[in-house]
This record gives structure tokens, C-alpha cells and sequence, in this order.
């Protein structure tokens, strides 16, 4: 059965077309949850809430259109709150308590590739809301513009002026600060 | 940069970002076809609440396997610890019930400038204008009245908090209320540790003790209780209910059950 055909299912209240649904996009709206949040406990948070505010308004959503742009506009909207809410106090104070390790593999054990891509993220971090969001879509999740464009529910040519803006930015910020990235990028230039 | 220079950062960026660790997607599928609002479309709340508690394991650190096993009550998880006798109000706690949750555990501020420093604090009229769900009042104890204190806090919906004082000692609270909109962050990584299952008309009810995320005039957030007593929580439709008291459980459950709209 078809993406389209699931919908409409799902739509009518047939839970079983659903789960395949989202089975098929938990993984990308988790990680742009998880981009724009930097927790994984937020993002699982966010990710649910994605998939049950889209399961009640399905009857709203065009089957013909693809699903992902729309549940990544969901959770995009609902990350930037997140962002902006009280609870990112109460989760890193969680994370504090139960003193968990930032992370479970130490950075000798990583790969270049894994640290050149991780100091990537936190030159992003760096960015206004609206600019690591375009990038995130763009690079992280690797989008078309098209794509993009549907989630942030803007023309193409938005998109491709706001893009070239951000990454104007990015650029800077990884000159600036993150020498090192700057470096690899100029050797993989040569 | 060039048009040139462009196309090579994208595709270093497209190539560099693709080296990023994510942590493993968790199971998503799995908790929102479990999940109170997904079934409630397709089956009767009540039945189906009952259901989705009862069915759920959730993955642990190992260091606190021995606690496996944990309620839903609307927004609010609750870890079912180690077998724990019901304890009488003001009791000390047993060692068994605060430490063995992720929470952290009750401050030991005085009561009444924890209250003062609350944010969010309004009249009865202005909260009622300020939520979209009804506020209720309990019609037992008779005497009860309206709360002292009114307050309504963002919590990723509007979260109201009701406080009666003691009218013999006006420095102690004598009952708080909490109103939790359903998709409030504020409970779902608190853990109060299960004492006993109740019910609430007729629906699945807890009798807890733990500290609650609140929110201070200065921005900050702390837990806090503001009784040294037990918490009831149960939940009906979208809101959850946690009322703090230092009565008995009988005479907590009575309270909750003689919640009614504002006359």
C-alpha cells in the first residue's frame, strides 16, 4: 500500500495504517527533534507529540502531498517551542540529577569523520533559530529544496536566498571558531 | 562567496554532516499506538485509559532496574517501587520511597515563602479567564470556600494551582490543587513513588508522595511540596489532577470526587 492510500486510511481512524507511517518517518523527525534540541529525551518527547497531533488532524492533510514535509513541520514548530518553554530548564536539571555522561563513547574513541561533523553541529548552534533550521533540513537531513521549502512552508526561492544568507553566516562562524573545521575544509578545497 | 564557492561548501557540509552520531531513534511507533490519545479516538476513554496503563514496560539504566514497572495516570508516570505499606499522613517516609526515583527530593524551604515567591499568581476570576478547561472546586469539606492563592503557570499549556490555608494556622497551606493540561513537559520526568492504587469516580487514582516542578517570580524552577502530606492524582479527559493534602487518603479521595464548576 502506498504512502498516499495510508493516509487516507489512516485518516478514516484505521490505526493499523498509521503505524507503518510512523514507522517510516520516527527516524527523521527524531533527529531534527534531536538537532534542535541537543536531548534525546526532548526529542523522543517532541517526536511523540509530532505523530499525535498529525494522527488528529489527518482529515485536514492533502493525501496526494508527502507526509514528511508535514510531520517535520510539526515537529519543527513544536521543538522551537520547546525551545522557548520552560521545560529545556527542567530536562537539563533531569540530566543533571541523574548525572548522566553527555555522551557514551569518549572523543579519542570517535572518528574524524564523527568530531569534523559534531563541531559542524555546534557551528550551527551558533546560528539564529530560523538559520540552523533551513540547514538542519538542508545538510543534516539531507532535504531538496523542494523539500525544505514544504516544511517551512515558504516558495523555493525563498528558501534559496535564506539559504545562501545562512550559510554565508555558517561560514563566518566557522572561520572564526572552529579554526580547525576551517582548516579540513581548506585541505579538502586543495 | 562565488556561485563555485557555494557548491563546494554545500557539498562539504552535505558530506561532513552525514558523519553525525545520532542516538538510536527510540521506539516511537511503539508509544504512540499505546499512547491515551491516539486510542481515544477509536475507543471509550475510560476503558481504554485503564488499558495503556497497565500494558507498558519502559527500558531502564541499570542502576535502577529493580523499578521496572511504572503507572499513567493522564500526564503523570509513576514508578511502581518496592512494595511500600500505605503510610499514615505526616509519617516519616519510608527510606524506600523518595530516594529510589529519578526525583529530586522535596525541599526543605518553609512552606509559606515557597508560596510567596510562586510565579503566576492571579484571582479565581482572571485564572478562569486564563485557562481553556473548566476550574473546579471541591464541594467537600463543606466549609472548604474558595482558595486563598490563585495560580497559573506555563508549563507548554496553562497549568492552575489552588491553595487553601489553614484558617487556624494561616502560615501552613492546608490543601493545594493542580490543574495539568494534557501535553504539559512539567510531570513527565517526574517520578512521585507509587503508595497506593485508588480510585477516583470510579477511575484509576494514585496516592503518591514526591515533589513537583514549580515555577518562581525570579524565572526559576524548583521542587518543591507544599504540604508535608501525600499527593492524589488521577486524571479525567485532557486535565490531570494532583491534590496535595495532609488528610487521609479516604478524605482526599472524597475531596476529589466533590470537584464541581465554579457557581
Amino acid at each position: 500500500m502506498d504512502e498516499s492510500t495510508l493516509v487516507r486510511h489512516a485518516a478514516n481512524g484505521d490505526a493499523t495504517a498509521w503505524e507503518p507511517l510512523v514507522l517510516a518517518h520516527q527516524e527523521a523527525v527524531f533527529r531534527l527533534s534531536y538537532l534542535l534540541l541537543g536531548d534525546p529525551d526532548d526529542a523522543e518527547d517532541i517526536a511523540q507529540e509530532t505523530f499525535l497531533r498529525a494522527w488528529n488532524h489527518l482529515k485536514r492533510f492533502d493525501p496526494t502531498r508527502p507526509l514528511r514535509p508535514w510531520l517535520l513541520s510539526i515537529a519543527s514548530n513544536l521543538a522551537s517551542n520547546r525551545r522557548r518553554s520552560a521545560g529545556r530548564y527542567v530536562s537539563a536539571l533531569m540530566r543533571a540529577f541523574r548525572n548522566e555522561p553527555a555522551s557514551s563513547t569518549s572523543i579519542e574513541e570517535r572518528s574524524v569523520q564523527h568530531i569534523e561533523a559534531s563541531d559542524l553541529w555546534k557551528a550551527v548552534q551558533n546560528l539564529g533559530l530560523p538559520d540552523q533550521r533551513i540547514i538542519y533540513l538542508r545538510y543534516f537531513l539531507d532535504l531538496s529544496v523542494n523539500e525544505t521549502a514544504e516544511v517551512l512552508q515558504v516558495a523555493e526561492g525563498t528558501i534559496k536566498s535564506r539559504l545562501s544568507r545562512a550559510l554565508e553566516r555558517l561560514r563566518g562562524i566557522i572561520q572564526q571558531d572552529f579554526p580547525v573545521l576551517a582548516e579540513r575544509r581548506e585541505g579538502h578545497d586543495a | 562567496m562565488n556561485e563555485l564557492q557555494r557548491e563546494l561548501f554545500e557539498k562539504q557540509l552535505l558530506s561532513i554532516a552525514k558523519g553525525l552520531e545520532y542516538p538510536r531513534t527510540p521506539d516511537i511507533a511503539r508509544s504512540v499506538m499505546r499512547h491515551p490519545r491516539f486510542i481515544s479516538r477509536r475507543l471509550v476513554w475510560s476503558l481504554t485509559l485503564i488499558l495503556v496503563l497497565c500494558s507498558s514496560l519502559m527500558l531502564i539504566p541499570p542502576a535502577r532496574a529493580a523499578i521496572i514497572e511504572f503507572i499513567q495516570i493522564g500526564v503523570v508516570r509513576i514508578f511502581r517501587a518496592e512494595p511500600t505499606p500505605l503510610t499514615p499522613p505526616n509519617a516519616e517516609f519510608p527510606s524506600t520511597m523518595v530516594p529510589v526515583t529519578a526525583t529530586p527530593g522535596p525541599t526543605s524551604q518553609p512552606l509559606i515563602p515557597i508560596l510567596e515567591s510562586l510565579a503566576g499568581e492571579m484571582t479565581l476570576e482572571e485564572a478562569r479567564q486564563a485557562v481553556d478547561y473548566p476550574i473546579l472546586l471541591p464541594a467537600y469539606p463543606s466549609d472548604i470556600g474558595q482558595p486563598d492563592r490563585v495560580f497559573v503557570q506555563d508549563a507548554d499549556g496553562a497549568m492552575t494551582i489552588l491553595v487553601w490555608l489553614d484558617p487556624q494556622q494561616p502560615d501552613d497551606v492546608l490543601m493545594s490543587l493542580h490543574f495539568i493540561p494534557h501535553g504539559s513537559w512539567a510531570v513527565k520526568k517526574v517520578n512521585p513513588t507509587l503508595i497506593q492504587e485508588t480510585t477516583v469516580n470510579g477511575q484509576r487514582a494514585i496516592w503518591a508522595v514526591g515533589p513537583y516542578p514549580l515555577r518562581f517570580s525570579n524565572g526559576n524552577l524548583d521542587f518543591v511540596r507544599l504540604i508535608d502530606g501525600h499527593v492524589l492524582i488521577w486524571a479525567e479527559g485532557e486535565i490531570t489532577y494532583r491534590l496535595e493534602t495532609d488528610l487521609s487518603l479516604e478524605e482526599a479521595v472524597k475531596v476529589a470526587e466533590s470537584l464541581e464548576p465554579i457557581r
